[in-house]
């Protein structure tokens, strides 16, 4: 008995002594007179945390005064956890974000930093596109730095295509003959892993944009149009019949978007509708063997939209070493950090200065269809606001296991209760 | 004199002086926490702007939310469950490894095992033993013929609940059996051997002697598995997210999605006071119960 309670006492101490102890060392940082710079990024996937670690480790060879608190936060916690960083008296000061819509929104609360001095000192009002500059901007001021965007398609392997006789389908009644092959010969056409939802949303992006046009999806997104349209309803059951007829794997629900790309490597699958982001996880067997198509047209008289997110990076307004922030922001925008970006995990870059001819076969093949295209959305969760984007995915997924023409109007109604009830504010 | 000098030494304030550490701390994590979230539940506030008083909007929009409904059905669903399989699986393996068989100590640690991991851990080891293509449920079901009742075991609503409130139940039934084992070293062998002499069976035995002495600790064994019913979270955050479509959704992981995720504080505060009434009701009961013990 004394001895346990001698153990305890030791591990007591220990986990009270611990912050005392690690505060010691933060003076001794302080002491060798290093100025530090905090920075939290997203990018959890085992290829782009490499990508992310080396370029704050040449960052730190190059400024060797500068020491970076470097934080890799997963996704999805990263998403839930950056209001309490931006209200906090010491937030991070280096974040990585979204484009568009959700950086507006920390904007106009005046949580972001502006960086017009930094694009200016950098030469990126001059090296950066015009949509980019406008993307960054509020009120001719800048306060974001988008760095990669990339594309989605629907990815499929050309070795299983040529094994049936299949070729890239341009128009919807091409691919529904695709899919008719595959569910002949026992494959799912499509694989899909809606554990996480969002994945289910490009499917309701796409079918909108292609059944209704770009400017109803946009317009839907920014809560101007109604969910209880017939125009949804159509693209519904469009996909409910898609759904009907087994063109997609049994239970996507059991699967992260990662967990489902497996299917296509055994060939239990044939396509994946998803982001460019797909070859950091598709596994070495089939890397090779992977290529991709637009996702084919159903009405040819509307404009063509596609989804191409944009991600980047901000400085928090509260930042505690806005210098030593800006220092590091410029690095990422600069071509080689763009360009070691884009060579390593095919995202393409931002900055107009990186050399074109380095892009592979692929990315060309990304950069003409998004350059054909009309219109450009970021992504459902990215277009509109979390609140509906959180209801809406919620609804795919209820509409997966639910899609009778009653059901559908049902879901309809309660995501039009919900639009109304968001943007009424 | 001996009385006069004990009565001098006795400081009142002492204890005060002693509790004071405790009890600040107790404030300012416990207390104020708490008349906060009250507070927060009468405003709308997005974690950024300053929070802007609304009255009980949230509560009545709170009635008016299926998905509310569905995570309180749910909350019930589990304590309906957690009050009866485990208990009984718990108390059956206590009255089993009650005596110094070889090995007894051996399966106590065994089933007492799964207690030690934390939930987040064992929701991520159901996760993959219910994964539909990699997992070993379904792996089983194909390699007996019984492929047809092979399922997404978190994906399909209609299994998506049971499969969680299984691995819940799965790690409290070695909580209940150390409980009951603690409760029967309360019981009097004497009364036991008394019954058996004057010629009750086992079974008889068990029913109108033991279990009446295990009265007790079957009370809290109860409670505390209402109140854990109440507080589940982790298993549903790790498992299913609330989903298929809210459908494994209860009311900590709703606070959760509508504060952290859909940065509606007010509202999330508003369900979790909801939920702090509903466990305060089998609180108050726990602790009438253990105070009347202790007189």
């Amino acid at each position: 008995m004394k001895r346990l309670g001698l153990v305890l006492m030791v591990v007591v101490f220990m986990i009270t002594a611990f912050p005392v102890f690690s505060g010691g060392q933060a003076e001794t940082v302080v002491e060798s007179k290093q100025t530090m710079v905090i920075y939290n990024s997203m990018n959890g996937d085992p290829e782009p945390r490499r990508v992310d670690e080396a370029l704050v480790a040449e960052f730190e060879t190059e400024n060797s005064d500068i020491e970076v608190v470097h934080s890799i936060i997963a996704h999805e916690d990263f998403k839930t956890a950056i209001r309490a960083y931006l209200t906090a008296s010491t937030p991070p000061d280096v974040l990585t974000w979204f484009a568009g819509n959700r950086a507006r929104f920390f904007i106009d609360k005046g949580l972001i930093m502006d960086i017009s001095d930094v694009w200016e000192s950098e030469g990126w009002n001059d090296s950066y596109a015009k949509g980019w500059q406008a993307m960054s901007s509020v009120d001719g001021k800048q306060y974001f730095l988008p760095t990669s965007w990339y594309w989605w398609a629907v990815y499929y392997r050309p070795s299983v295509f040529e094994k049936y006789g299949l070729t890239e389908p341009q128009t919807w009644d091409e691919l529904m003959n695709v899919c008719e092959t595959l569910v002949d010969n026992g494959i799912a056409p499509f694989t899909i892993g809606t554990k996480y939802r969002w994945t289910a949303a490009a499917w309701f992006d796409y079918l909108n944009m292609r059944i209704n046009g770009p400017e109803f999806h946009i317009n839907l997104m920014l809560g101007k149009e109604s969910y209880a349209d017939d125009r949804v309803k159509d693209v519904f059951e469009k996909w409910g019949m898609m759904i009907e007829k087994g063109y997609f794997i049994e239970n996507p629900a059991a699967y992260s978007w990662a967990e489902a790309i497996p299917f296509m490597a055994d060939e239990s699958a044939g396509m994946y509708l998803m982001g460019d982001f797909i070859r950091d996880s598709v596994p070495a067997t089939i890397s090779d063997d992977i290529d991709f198509f637009r996702f084919p047209i159903i009405d040819a008289s509307i404009p063509v939209g596609e989804d191409a997110p944009t991600d980047g990076y901000f400085i928090a307004a509260n930042s505690q070493n806005p210098e030593e922030a800006k220092k590091l922001l410029a690095k990422f925008g600069s071509k080689a950090a763009q360009e070691f970006n884009a060579s390593e995990l095919g995202r393409l870059p931002t900055n107009g200065d990186v050399d074109t001819s380095m892009f592979n076969a692929s990315q060309q093949k990304g950069i003409d269809m998004i350059n054909s295209s009309d219109f450009v959305a970021q992504f459902y969760d990215r277009d509109t606001t979390p609140e509906m984007a959180d209801e809406g995915m919620n609804a795919f997924m209820e509409f997966w296991d639910n899609h009778s023409a009653a059901d559908i109007d049902r879901i309809c109604g309660r995501l039009e209760e919900v639009r109304q009830e968001v943007f009424a504010q | 004199m001996g009385k006069t000098k004990k009565a001098k030494l006795y400081n009142p304030w002492a204890p005060w002086l002693f509790l004071a550490v405790p009890l600040l701390i107790y404030l300012v994590w416990v207390i104020g926490p708490m008349l906060y979230t009250f507070f927060l539940s009468l405003t709308k506030w997005d974690g950024l702007s300053a929070p802007s008083f609304i009255g009980i909007k949230n509560y009545r929009k709170l009635f008016d939310d299926p998905v509310f409904f569905i995570s309180l059905k749910n909350n019930f669903v589990w304590i309906a469950f957690f009050i009866t399989i485990p208990v009984i699986l718990g108390l059956a393996l206590a009255m089993a490894l009650n005596r110094d068989i070889r090995g007894s100590k051996i399966f106590k640690a065994l089933f007492y095992s799964p207690m030690v991991l934390s939930l987040v851990v064992c929701g991520l080891i159901w996760s993959w033993l219910y994964n539909p293509t990699q997992g070993l449920f379904n792996a089983v079901l194909e390699a007996v013929g019984l492929e047809h009742m092979a399922q997404g075991w978190l994906s399909d609503p209609t299994y998506a609940l049971g499969s969680v409130i299984t691995v819940a139940i799965w790690r409290q039934v070695g909580y209940v059996m150390i409980l009951y084992l603690a409760g029967l070293q309360s019981v009097d062998p004497f009364l036991v051997e008394a019954s058996l002499i004057d010629g009750a069976n086992k079974w008889q035995s068990f029913v109108h002697v033991i279990l009446p002495q295990l009265r007790p600790m079957t009370v809290v064994v109860v409670v505390i598995s209402i109140i854990d019913s109440l507080r589940a979270f982790d298993l549903v955050s790790v498992m299913t997210r609330g989903g298929p479509y809210n459908r494994t959704s209860v009311l900590a992981n709703f606070m959760y999605i509508e504060s952290f995720n859909n940065y509606k504080m007010g509202y999330g505060a508003a369900i979790s006071v909801i939920l702090f009434m509903i466990s305060l009701i089998f609180i108050i009961f726990y602790l009438r119960v253990v105070m009347q013990e202790e007189n």
